[in-house]
Formats: C-alpha cells, sequence, structure tokens
C-alpha cells in the first residue's frame, strides 16, 4: 500500500519551500499545492471508507499506519508514526477545505506574497501533521510547527497593533505547550512504555496508579486547554484575531483552536480513562463558564472580528463540555462542533475582512444598511452567522443538536445552561445582523468597490461545505464512528 | 614503544600545534594576510576535526582513525595511574570543540585582509583549541588543570588582541584576574584532594570512593573545584566577568569563547564529578556505579549541583530579558544555557549525561553562530543596541532568518538541534524519577521564559520598520519596503560558516540519532565499566 500520509507531508512540505521561493507567483504554487492536497484528502478518506460504497466496508481503528525508526536509544525509542481513524480524518479534511478557502481568499494579498502563502502553507502542514502523529515526539514537532508560522502572520500582516499581539498569542501558547510536553514525558515514562507510540503509551498508560492519572492529565488539560482557549486563558485569542489579517484569523479559530481539542481527546481522554471520571465536575464547571463568558462577552463587542473570536471561546466551550461527557455521543458530537465551528468561522472571518475591505470599518455601530450597497456579501454574512447560530439544514445544527442529546443524556437538565446561553448566542448574531445589514445607512459610502471575485470563491467553498454537511452530516458521522474509541460502534 | 605508535593517537594534536607554529611562521616571514593565515587555522582545525570523526568510527571517515581500537574507552590496570586516556566521551568533546573551532576560524577569514594581529589571533585561536583537546583526554587532575591553562592563557590574549579598543583591554584584564583566581581555586581544591586521597589521579580517586581521607577535606576541595571550575562554565556566582568579556572582545572571539572554550569547564565537572570508570575487580563484572566519586559522598554534592544548575539557568534568563545590547543578552543567554548542561551532572544518569552533552553541542552551534552574525551585522556598521537592528530580517532575509533560527534553536523551538537536546535532557530527567522531574519542570520554565526575550529580538529585526538612516533615501515608512540587500558584504568565509551552522541546526534537529547515538553510547562507557 502506498505511504499516502508521508507521500501528503512531502507534498506538503516541498510545496512550503517552493511558495517561499516562488516570488510573485507564490499565490499560485499555494493554489496548485492546496489542490493536490485536497485531492490527496479524498484519497485517504475514500481508503478509509471504501467510498463510493462506504457504510458497509468501513476499516475500523487506525488505518494507513506508517512505523520507522526515527531516534533509539537504550532508554529512549522514538518512530516516525503516523496514522488516521475517523476522528483525525475529518479534522485533516477540515484542513484540506481551509487551505484552499484560505489561498483563494487570499488572491490579492500583495504585502510580500511568497512569505505570506508559505506561512499559511506551513500552519496548515503542521496542523495536518498534528492530526496524523501517532508518536509523542512527532505531534509534539508538529503542535510547535504551526505556532511560528502563525506568529509571523499575524506579527507581519496584522493590524496596528500587531506586535503586541503575535508576542502574546506566541507567549502563551508556548508556555503551555511546555507544560504539555512534560506531562507527555511523564506519560510516556511514569506508565512504562515502551516507546513514544501512542499504541505503546495507550496500553501502558491503563496501569497508572488513578492520582497519577489525574495529575497527568491536569498538565496535559491544561497544554490543550490554552489552545482551546477555555476561561480564564482565552484572553489571547481576541488580542491575536482583531489584529491577524483574515487569512490567519480563519487558520486560527479554524484550525489551530482544533488542534487543542484533538489533543484532548487522543492523548488525555483516550489514554486516562480514570482521570476524565474523576476530574468530570472541574471540567464541566470550566465548559459552563466557557460557554457563559465568551457568550456575555461577544454581546458587548463592537468589532465584527472581536464578535466571532467570543462566539469561538463560547463554541469550544460546548466542545468542551461535549468532551467532559465522556461518552461515545458527547465525542462524536465534539468532533461534529470543531468541524462545523472549523468551517462557519472561517467564513465569518472572512466575510468580516471582506465588510472591512469594502468599507474600511468592522465596527458593528458604524455600519449600517449592508445589504443594498454588498447584497452578495450581506448573504455570505447572513449565512455565516445563521450556521454559527445552529440553524438547521446548515451544519451548526446537527452538531450542536447532538450535543445536546448528549449533554442531557449525560448530566440531565444542566443542558438548561447552554441551551439558555444559545439564546443569547442567537441574540447577538441577530443584533449584529439587524445593526450591520438592514439598519439605515449611515455616512457609509452608497457605492463600494465590489467584492473581488476570489473573495467571494473562498467564501463560496466554506458555503458550500456549511451547506452540505448541514443537509448530509452522514458523512462525517459514518467516519467518525469507526474511530478506535471506547464506545463508537468501530471499535 | 616506538614514536609512531605513541604519538599516532595524538595526531589530531599535532597537527593543530603544527598549524598554529606554521602560522607564526608565516608571520615572522611578514605573510599576515587575513586570508592565508586564516586558511591554515581552517585547514588544520577541519583535518583534526576529521582525525576525530574517524577516531569515532563514523563510517565514511573511520579508514583515518589514528587511535588503536582497543585504546578507545580501555580500562587501565587496576592501580595505574594513567595521566590521559582516550575516551569516546572525550573524542566526542574534542570534536564538539573542534567544530566551534573550525566555524569560528572560518567565519574570521572574512575579517578585514590587511587587519593587525591576524597571524596572532589565528595562532592563538589554534593553540587554545589544542589545549582544549588536552582537556578532554585528561583523566589526572593536575593534568586537566594544566590543559585548562593551555586553553586560558591565549583566551586572555584572544579577548584583547586588537589592542584598539579600551573595552577589550578592559575585558581581557577582567578575564586574566578572573581566570587567575579561578585556577588558584581549582588547583587549591585538587590539592585537598590530594591532602585526601594521596593522589590527583581520577581512577585512583575513584578508585578509593569513600573509604580513603578526611571527608571534611574531599568536601572542601570538591567545593573549592566548583568553584574554580565553575567560573570556566559562568555558573552563578561565579559568572559576572563572563558577560564583560563576551561583550567587549571581538566578535568571533565573543563566539569562540562562548560556543568553544567555556565548554571545557562542563567537560571537566564531567570529569571530576562523575570521573572515568574503573572496573573494581579483576572479572570487571561490577561496574563502578553510577555515583562513585563525588557524588556518592552522599546527595550534598548532587544536591549542590542541581542548586547551581536552577540558578544559573534562572538568574541568567531574568538577566538576559533585561538587557538592551544584543551581546549582552546572548553572554548571560549562555550563561542560563550552562545551567541546562549541569542538570545533566545534577542528575547523574547515562542518559542524563547524553542529553546534556548533546546540549553543549548544540549550544556550542548556536551560540558560536550567533555571536558570528553579530560579527558579520556589525561589519556592516550596525549598533551594538538590540533596537540597532531594526528592520534587518527584511533587508538581509537570509542572514536574519539563519539569526531567527539560531534564537528559536537556543530558545528550544522545536525542528532545531536546540529542542533535540532539550528534549532529551528533560526525557532523561522525567525518567530518573524522584525529585529529578522538577530539574525538568524548572528547565521548561526557564526555556519558556527564555523565549521572550529571543521572540523579542525576532520582533524587532522582522516587523518593526528599518531605521531612518538604513532605508533608502526617500522611503516612506510602510508605503515602500527598504531594499533587500544581497548577501554580498559579509563575506564568503562568514556567510559559509552561517549558512552551514543553520544546516546543521535543521539537520540534526529532523534527524539526531547519529549524533545521540554516538554520545549515549560514549556516556555509557564513561559512566558504567564494560557495559
Amino acid at each position: 500500500m502506498l505511504p499516502l500520509i508521508s507521500i501528503i507531508l512531502a507534498t506538503l512540505a516541498v510545496g512550503t519551500v517552493a511558495t517561499f521561493f516562488a516570488g510573485a507567483r507564490a499565490r499560485w504554487v499555494a493554489l496548485g499545492v492546496s489542490t493536490v492536497f485536497l485531492i490527496e484528502v479524498a484519497l485517504l478518506f475514500a481508503g478509509y471508507t471504501g467510498w463510493p460504497g462506504y457504510s458497509t466496508s468501513l476499516v475500523p481503528g487506525f488505518s494507513d499506519t506508517e512505523t520507522y525508526a526515527w531516534i533509539h536509544l537504550s532508554w529512549l525509542r522514538i518512530n516516525y508514526a503516523v496514522g488516521v481513524d475517523g476522528i483525525s480524518l475529518v479534522l485533516i479534511l477540515l484542513t484540506a477545505i481551509l487551505q484552499i478557502a484560505t489561498v483563494i481568499y487570499s488572491w490579492g494579498e500583495t504585502h510580500r506574497p511568497a512569505g505570506y502563502f508559505g506561512l499559511v502553507m506551513l500552519t496548515c502542514l503542521g496542523s495536518f501533521g498534528v492530526f496524523v502523529a501517532l508518536d509523542v515526539l512527532l505531534f509534539f514537532l508538529f503542535w510547535e510547527a504551526v505556532l511560528v508560522p502563525m506568529f509571523f502572520l499575524i506579527g507581519y500582516w496584522g493590524g496596528p497593533n500587531r506586535r503586541y499581539a503575535a508576542l502574546k498569542f506566541f507567549v502563551y501558547t508556548h508556555v503551555a505547550s511546555i507544560v504539555m510536553l512534560v506531562g507527555l514525558l511523564a506519560l510516556v515514562f511514569y506508565s512504562g512504555a515502551t516507546s513514544f507510540d501512542f499504541s505503546s503509551i495507550y496500553a501502558a498508560a491503563r496501569g497508572l496508579a488513578p492520582e497519577v492519572q489525574v495529575f497527568l492529565f491536569l498538565a496535559l488539560f491544561f497544554g490543550f486547554a490554552v489552545k482551546f482557549p477555555i476561561v480564564p486563558f482565552h484572553t489571547w485569542l481576541p488580542d491575536a484575531h482583531v489584529e491577524a489579517p483574515t487569512g490567519g484569523s480563519v487558520l486560527l479559530a479554524g484550525l489551530l483552536l482544533k488542534l487543542g481539542g484533538y489533543g484532548l481527546i487522543r492523548w488525555a481522554v483516550e489514554v486516562l480513562p480514570y482521570a476524565i471520571h474523576a476530574l468530570q465536575p472541574l471540567l464541566f464547571l470550566i465548559a459552563f463558564l466557557s460557554i457563559i463568558w465568551g457568550s456575555v462577552l461577544a454581546l458587548a463587542q463592537r468589532d465584527l472580528k472581536r464578535l466571532v473570536a467570543y462566539s469561538s471561546i463560547n463554541h469550544m466551550g460546548i466542545v468542551l463540555l461535549a468532551i467532559a461527557l465522556d461518552s461515545s455521543l458527547g465525542l462524536l458530537a465534539a468532533v461534529l462542533l470543531m468541524f462545523a465551528h472549523g468551517i462557519v468561522s472561517g467564513l465569518l472571518f472572512m466575510t468580516s475582512g471582506s465588510v472591512h475591505h469594502q468599507y474600511g470599518t468592522r465596527d458593528i455601530h458604524t455600519l449600517g444598511g449592508l445589504t443594498p450597497t454588498a447584497p452578495g456579501l450581506a448573504t455570505l454574512l447572513m449565512a455565516g452567522s445563521l450556521a454559527s447560530l445552529g440553524l438547521p439544514a446548515l451544519i451548526g445544527f446537527p452538531a450542536e443538536f447532538t450535543a445536546f442529546v448528549a449533554t442531557w443524556n449525560g448530566i440531565g437538565y444542566w443542558v438548561l445552561i447552554p441551551l439558555i446561553v444559545l439564546v443569547v448566542t442567537a441574540a447577538f448574531y441577530l443584533w449584529m445582523m439587524q445593526r450591520v445589514l438592514f439598519g439605515p445607512q449611515k455616512g457609509l459610502p452608497a457605492e463600494v468597490p465590489g467584492l473581488p471575485w476570489y473573495e467571494s470563491a473562498g467564501m463560496g467553498i466554506l458555503l458550500a461545505f456549511t451547506v452540505l454537511f448541514g443537509i448530509l452530516p452522514s458523512l462525517l458521522v459514518n467516519v467518525i464512528v469507526n474511530s478506535p474509541v471506547k464506545g463508537f460502534p468501530g471499535t | 614503544m616506538s614514536f609512531a605508535s605513541f604519538a599516532g593517537p595524538f595526531a589530531p594534536e599535532i597537527l593543530l600545534l603544527a598549524g598554529a607554529l606554521l602560522v607564526f611562521l608565516l608571520d615572522v616571514l611578514k605573510i599576515r594576510r587575513t586570508e592565508i593565515v586564516g586558511a591554515v587555522a581552517v585547514v588544520a582545525s577541519a583535518g583534526a576535526l576529521l582525525l576525530v570523526l574517524a577516531d569515532l568510527g563514523f563510517t565514511p571517515i573511520a579508514g583515518l582513525a589514528t587511535i588503536p581500537a582497543g585504546q578507545i574507552d580501555a580500562v587501565p590496570a587496576v592501580g595505574s595511574a594513567p595521566l590521559y586516556a582516550f575516551t569516546s566521551f572525550g573524542l566526542i568533546f574534542q570534536a564538539i570543540f573542534l567544530v566551534a573551532a573550525f566555524l569560528v576560524a572560518l567565519a574570521s577569514v572574512s575579517r578585514p585582509s590587511d587587519e593587525r594581529g591576524a597571524p596572532i589571533f589565528f595562532g592563538l585561536l589554534l593553540i587554545a583549541t589544542l589545549g582544549m583537546l588536552l582537556v578532554a583526554l585528561a583523566s589526572d587532575l593536575i593534568f586537566l588543570l594544566l590543559a585548562i591553562e593551555v586553553v586560558s592563557i591565549p583566551s586572555y590574549l584572544l579577548t584583547g588582541y586588537t589592542r584598539r579598543d579600551r573595552r577589550g583591554l578592559e575585558a581581557a584584564m577582567k578575564f586574566f584576574v578572573i581566570g587567575a583566581l579561578s585556577s588558584v581555586l581549582s588547583f587549591f581544591g585538587a590539592s585537598l584532594l590530594f591532602g585526601a586521597y594521596g593522589t590527583t589521579n581520577l581512577y585512583l580517586i575513584r578508585a578509593a570512593g569513600t573509604s580513603v581521607g578526611d571527608p571534611v577535606l574531599v568536601l572542601l576541595g570538591y567545593a573549592f573545584l566548583i568553584a574554580g571550575l565553575g567560573f570556566k562554565l559562568t555558573l552563578v556566582p561565579f559568572h559576572a566577568w563572563a558577560v564583560d568579556v563576551y561583550d567587549g572582545a571581538p566578535h568571533e572571539v565573543s563566539a569562540f569563547l562562548a560556543g568553544g572554550t567555556k565548554k571545557i569547564g562542563i567537560f571537566a565537572f564531567f570529569l571530576v564529578f562523575l570521573g572515568p570508570v574503573l572496573a573494581v575487580d579483576a572479572t570487571g563484572a561490577s561496574g563502578y556505579g553510577l555515583f562513585g566519586g563525588a557524588v556518592a559522598l552522599g546527595p550534598s554534592v548532587q544536591i549542590t549541583l542541581a542548586v547551581l544548575a536552577v540558578v544559573t539557568m534562572t538568574v541568567g534568563n531574568v538577566l538576559a530579558l533585561l538587557q538592551k545590547e544584543m551581546k549582552r543578552m546572548l553572554a548571560y543567554s549562555s550563561i542560563s544555557q550552562a545551567g541546562y548542561m549541569l542538570i545533566g551532572i545534577a542528575i547523574g544518569t547515562s542518559p542524563a549525561l547524553a542529553g546534556a552533552t548533546l546540549q553543549v553541542f548544540a549550544h556550542a552551534l548556536m551560540k558560536t553562530g550567533a555571536f558570528l552574525v553579530v560579527g558579520a551585522v556589525a561589519a556592516t556598521g550596525v549598533g551594538p543596541l538590540i533596537e540597532d537592528w531594526r528592520g534587518l530580517g527584511t533587508r538581509r532575509p537570509l542572514l536574519g532568518a539563519s539569526f531567527g533560527l539560531m534564537l528559536l534553536s537556543l530558545a528550544g523551538v522545536p525542528l532545531t538541534v536546540g529542542f533535540v537536546s532539550k528534549f532529551i535532557l528533560f526525557s532523561a530527567a522525567v525518567d530518573a524519577r524522584g525529585w529529578f522531574i522538577w530539574l525538568a519542570v524548572a528547565g521548561l520554565l526557564n526555556s519558556a521564559l527564555s523565549v521572550y526575550y529571543y521572540a523579542r529580538v525576532l520582533k524587532v529585526m522582522f516587523f518593526d520598520p528599518s531605521p531612518a538612516a538604513a532605508a533608502p533615501t526617500g522611503a516612506v515608512e510602510g508605503a515602500s519596503e527598504p531594499a533587500i540587500l544581497p548577501l554580498g558584504g559579509l563575506g564568503y568565509g562568514r556567510a559559509a560558516a552561517i549558512g552551514l551552522i543553520a544546516g546543521l541546526i535543521v539537520l540534526f534537529g529532523i534527524y539526531p540519532q547519529p549524533v545521540i547515538g554516538a554520545i549515549q553510547s560514549a556516556a555509557q562507557h564513561f559512566l558504567i565499566a564494560g557495559a
């Protein structure tokens, strides 16, 4: 069998380097590589699901695994080990979609385009690596490899306060990574795992004493949760989003936040089953706090991007809630939510960016009556907002619905907290749409340049997937549930 | 024993000595152009490096090996007191020293070709390197300390060799006074140990273990050695000289001091506190355990070393945060890196030793490279402040990217050798269990702290606009970008050295197995006889 994952990694790596050195033609190289990447991901998907007749011939467990010796010492066995399961496949699909949409959306980038597109490619390479890594060191390498390009994307192409935001982003997430690394190392050595491979840690960690499990889980959780981000470690996110260029925001919200959720599922929840059980109350508390706090703060925002950023905190809070439920339905909901949030927040950040390009401001109080002057953009903004608040037939709905059903199954009436907050979420989106799209035109130019084709195309791609998976969520669900995770039918 | 069979194993040392003598001979013949004498130093150090690598058994060049196979890691007969020994661990350090010397020599070829004192510089560089190689062979305290003097005296001269600016001379003076003091402390410590053990041979001291001598005398002896050698290694509180010296010395000398000579201190620590290992009985079945000798005096020495390690890391990092000048920032960062290396000795297992040695190698690459870049940048007329580097990354993308890579490696960001070394070191700390995990936590927190000041330099270099003077005339800030300057102007030597370092940082960051594999097996030999 072809080592498809290594081929994809090589494609992205070569593509990234080529993009950096392509000068003015960088965007073409980036587009080409993104297209190839998308096709390869489709092949990976097809291989896993036995496409087209796919619900019958699913491969349970990890597929496309590869293992090669990397660093072998007497006391240390680190392999290059990769593989995918349903959970990672769905997030890889998200990576491929967001990459091509971002590249197309940013087609008009003229400020050092080679650097810009190269960094976009590098971010996606790192994310893909995180999702396929089945070795602690490899996982950590890719995890950190996402950090550096994002630092430069924010710091070089960002808004007026970009330097502060970039530094804050870097320091916050790097400290978190370090704590996570200690946790991972302790996991390997304390469990007596024979190698740094996921499979050997997975087998060995079950023998750990309960209190050790809890201790390790807390270290890992801190590392992953800052990326989530959870309250109270969330303050880097709004700053980073507001200052980041649109493409950076899309990748930040769409991919980077997902790394936290994925890491938590793969390296903490699956591996330390006792700890998640013991720490459930704490996780619920943090999740509820993030849900409420993100939503309430979103209400108070005037900046479109800041609003979407706070709504991200709210959504990721629901993801944490779903993970903390420690049930198969909850896990399914968490992955669906991550996918949905990745697509929808990408769409929303793109529309915010386009509004900024057209009108020169993102201030909700200044904007108004967009619909007559920019009907296409208004439609896209509305579609994104509606998907974000969970309108049926769009991707947000199946995800949130699953999450609430899972919450009800798990903790009963506590589901009222996220449900009530959902009303608040709906309120701030409706309020925003009402002011921005339908209100009176307050001194804005009557004529705007009009959406460039590439921005429409970038957003169109995301909108298409929002609708597609909104109507056919089973395309994702059938894949996710074949992951080798306790409780799924695939196990 | 014929002369050839005696001298053969010393081929690298002899090559360096011959190179130095040739340089001085050229000086007498009034052939003093930097390129010519520099080429001699480059060839001598590169040749010596190849010979050492061959002795270590790296396959493509193993045929050049001059040390008979059985002589490396040979366990000396019980009771014999050899002055020197060929250990694979020592050879690893020789290779590290030679890498630093080679890179510094290569870059220094690009110094002004009619610069006064070029033969002095390259000659002393080779002599100091020779001394470093001898340090790595030592198995006797007196041999060790004398070899350290062979390194130190040329280093004092190198620091002030330009004789032009007062800062360099002041730095040299300070370096000399402090260096002399540290030598005195070391020799005094050695004399106390001699009083306790009746020998200065590290094998015999090791064999005697804790059974011989007055414990107070032994503890005092080791305390003086910690202080004396701690000066060389720039451990806090023996670090204050380093910043002024690295700051005041010519840039290439700073690179050599921070990337090269400083590492003799860590090797001396390894040697004195872990020591060459002697099989205690004829069967060789039981090796002389991990914590024989000094560390077996009880956890006191171990805890002292651990505390010194943490204090050194933290103080170095915190002070580096406060620096406004690039070289002083790098100097403090160098101090903090010494703390990481010391972790390895405090833990004292072979994984930790391997991690610390890899850290020595990584630091030799990174810090040599960083100071060489400072030299290259200063040669283009940029000032000493970090502020002065504004926009450098956009004006000179390749140089900026290389320096950025070195800083990221110093900060321990993945895909760089600096990450791998810290990863292995901290893995070893976690693996050692017990309270050692807190050393890993302290080290990691310190790495996080250090990220801040490295990232700040990146920010200045890449995000901040160029100073008006450096921007082309008529450029409006933000409206147009300053022209990208070509690589030229740095000189080929500098460009080659910096490029080579950047390449090695990435190469060993991605595939460290050849280096770490060799280091690990050497460290095991170093700790356990016959293992």
